[in-house]
């Protein structure tokens, strides 16, 4: 029993960064503890991403059938546990997205081990086992959790986590093919359509750059200066849940308790006032700058860099600031 | 149609929560029932309202506090109230419960089961899948829109993905987690707030379900709590507009390397 496995999660044809993050770790790993780290990619032509992992991991198990198109416990969930059991490894990590922490729960009780959900940090023991730490409470707490015996290891872990390294070359990783033992009568969960937003955004969750407006902003119509931010920037739109409760945008948005937990390097807050509810979302942040008119919003006692002042003033301003400093 | 409702009573969002001890909490005493279990129950009366027949049961699995809990359910309109308690299942994780409440409802009938996302206490979402898995039925997690079908044979649901929703079908019985979004969840009515003080709760401790303490032995330990890490203070740039989104800037690209 032994090797890492990395679950690759791909939707569209792209594998997500959260996955290539956690091939860079997850290889810093395998070389701690002296084990193999392999890549598992399930899907339908998946081809050019399999050889694609084939230069950053060991080994690369895939399933390439038309049933696998769309994720389904059934499907994704039953393969891998027979995957599980024929090859044993003794870690099995996922991104902590809505597919991971769909999936690894179901895994983990079909194969009677253990589970941490939206670890914030992989480490290793002394006794050689992982240790998981993942916040609780919506963050009030770290906990950090351990497998006493149970295996494989499961955790999912958030975005922005693991450093992105570049692994290319790295390995010369055999590529695997498995024949699923699924067919079209055993999967009972069944895809209609997939409705994307229009955006062509990153998500929210796997952001490098988050700009987000609370209700200062005072309308949607004024939410277009949010956005020319975020296009100078490369940056994903967030917002508070004031702002959706008000139907200014849509709850996809959603920064916080409620919403999505975001790990952005660099998050910036406008007119957002710092609720509790919200900061828990975005604690993982490496840089949060806010800028508020209010002194003594809450919002400062989370922010690295805070300014006072008016958002309609400063956010043209920033975005005016921002242009000229890339163009140079 | 028979709905059940996991529900669970949590420390409250604005509780304060302190690391005592490595493996002791510190928990302010403001219990209230679990955020997203609200839009659960809210579901399962709406489903039961529409159909315009059938049987809604809030079950949990907890000591004392738990009660709480289904009293609410009942209050919101819930016909029924299971607890599961028992010494034995103090400190188990979300293995174990999904176990343990799977042996409960196997007993039970059901066309749909309807949890949580996540209980805002441990913050992991597995109990509903791991439910699933244990008792063999299909589920779908975040939900924020469901539909039964006439003939009480399929649902058809959209749960939340990265930059939109899916569109799923699934025959019943299934299991749904709710997310927020799936319906706005009623206040109790001062009659269901008195039906509750009276109603009955049907309790069963493990012997009753035929599990041994070795059964629901934890997969996972907490190794240790700890508070998270302090931000460090925050810098205010005191400069006067524009000078002060200047400085910002430079801080971001030159110190920070951010952009
Ligand atoms: C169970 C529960 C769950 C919740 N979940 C979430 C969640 O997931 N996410 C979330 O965000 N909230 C959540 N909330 C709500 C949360 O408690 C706050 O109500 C909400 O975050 C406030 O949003 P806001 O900061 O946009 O609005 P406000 O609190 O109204 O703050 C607006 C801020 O804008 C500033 N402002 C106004 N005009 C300007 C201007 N011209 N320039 C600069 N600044 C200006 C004001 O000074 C103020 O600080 C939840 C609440 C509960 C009870
Ligand atoms: N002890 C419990 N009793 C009843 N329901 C529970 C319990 N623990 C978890 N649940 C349900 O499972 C959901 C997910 O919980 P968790 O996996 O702990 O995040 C919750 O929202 C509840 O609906």
């Amino acid at each position: 029993m032994a090797g890492i496995w990395i679950f690759v999660e791909q939707r569209d044809g792209a594998i997500r960064k959260v996955s290539m993050e956690l091939l860079s770790g997850g290889k810093e790993l395998a070389s701690t503890l002296g084990e193999d780290m392999a890549a598992v990619l399930l899907g339908y032509q998946v081809g050019p991403m399999a050889e694609k992992l084939a230069k950053c991991a060991d080994r690369v198990y895939v399933i390439d059938d038309p049933l696998f198109q769309y994720y389904s416990a059934d499907s994704y969930g039953e393969s891998l546990a027979n995957m599980v059991h024929t090859y044993d490894p003794s870690v099995l990590l996922g991104g902590s997205t809505f597919m991971g922490r769909d999936l690894f729960p179901w895994l983990a009780s079909r194969l009677a081990t253990g589970y941490a959900a939206d670890c914030t940090d992989i480490t290793i023991g002394d006794d050689k086992g992982i240790i998981a730490k993942r916040p609780m409470y919506g963050g009030k707490v770290l906990a950090d959790v351990v497998f006493p015996q149970a295996r494989p290891q499961m955790a999912t872990v958030r975005s922005n986590v693991f450093p992105l390294k570049s692994l290319e070359e790295a390995a010369r990783g055999e590529i695997i093919h498995i024949e699923p033992k699924e067919d079209s009568s055993t999967i009972r969960t069944k895809v209609e359509r997939a409705e994307k937003k229009a955006t062509g955004k990153v998500d929210l969750t796997e952001a490098d750059i988050v700009v987000a407006a609370g209700r200062g902003i005072k309308g949607p119509e004024n939410f277009h200066i949010i956005e020319e931010l975020a296009e100078v920037l490369n940056a994903t739109v967030g917002t508070t849940r004031a702002v959706v409760d008000n139907q200014w945008r849509d709850h996809n948005d959603q920064i916080g308790k409620s919403g999505k937990i975001i790990s952005p390097k660099l998050y910036m807050a406008f007119g957002i006032s710092g609720a509790i509810h919200h900061t828990m979302g975005i604690d993982t942040s490496k840089v949060i700058v806010a800028v508020d008119k209010k002194p003594n919003a809450l919002i400062f006692d989370y922010a690295d860099y805070g300014i006072v002042g008016d958002l309609f003033q400063i956010v043209p301003a920033l975005t005016a600031e921002f242009k000229k400093a890339l163009s140079e | 149609m028979d709905i059940l409702v996991l529900v669970k009573q949590v420390p409250d969002t604005e509780a304060i929560i302190r690391a005592q001890s490595d493996t002791e909490l510190d928990i302010e005493n403001k219990y209230s029932l679990n955020f997203f279990d609200e839009f659960a129950v809210e579901e399962a009366l709406r489903i039961k309202e529409k159909l315009g027949s059938g049987k809604v049961a809030v079950i949990t699995l907890g000591s004392k506090k738990a009660v709480d809990a289904l009293r609410r359910g009942i209050a919101m309109g819930a016909d029924e109230a299971f607890q599961i308690e028992d010494p034995a299942l103090e400190e188990i994780d979300g293995y174990a419960t999904a176990k343990t409440l799977a042996k409960f409802i196997e007993s039970q009938g059901y066309d749909v089961i309807l949890c949580g996302k996540q209980a805002i206490d441990d913050d992991s979402g597995a109990v509903g899948p791991a439910l699933a898995q244990f008792l063999g039925i299909p589920y779908l997690t975040s939900i924020v829109e469901l539909k039964i079908a006439a003939d009480k044979k399929e649902a058809r649901a959209a749960r939340e993905i990265e930059g939109g929703t899916e569109i799923i079908t699934c025959p019943l019985p299934a299991l749904f987690t709710a997310q927020k979004g799936l319906n706005e969840p009623r206040i109790p009515q001062v009659a269901g707030v008195m039906k509750a003080m009276k109603a009955q709760i049907q309790k069963f401790d493990l012997k009753a379900l035929g599990l041994s303490p070795e059964d629901i032995r934890p997969k996972t330990k907490i190794l240790k709590f700890y508070p998270p890490g302090k931000r460090p203070p925050v810098k205010m740039i005191e400069e006067e507009f524009p000078k002060n989104v200047e400085v910002l800037v430079k801080i971001l690209r030159e110190q920070e390397k951010a952009i």
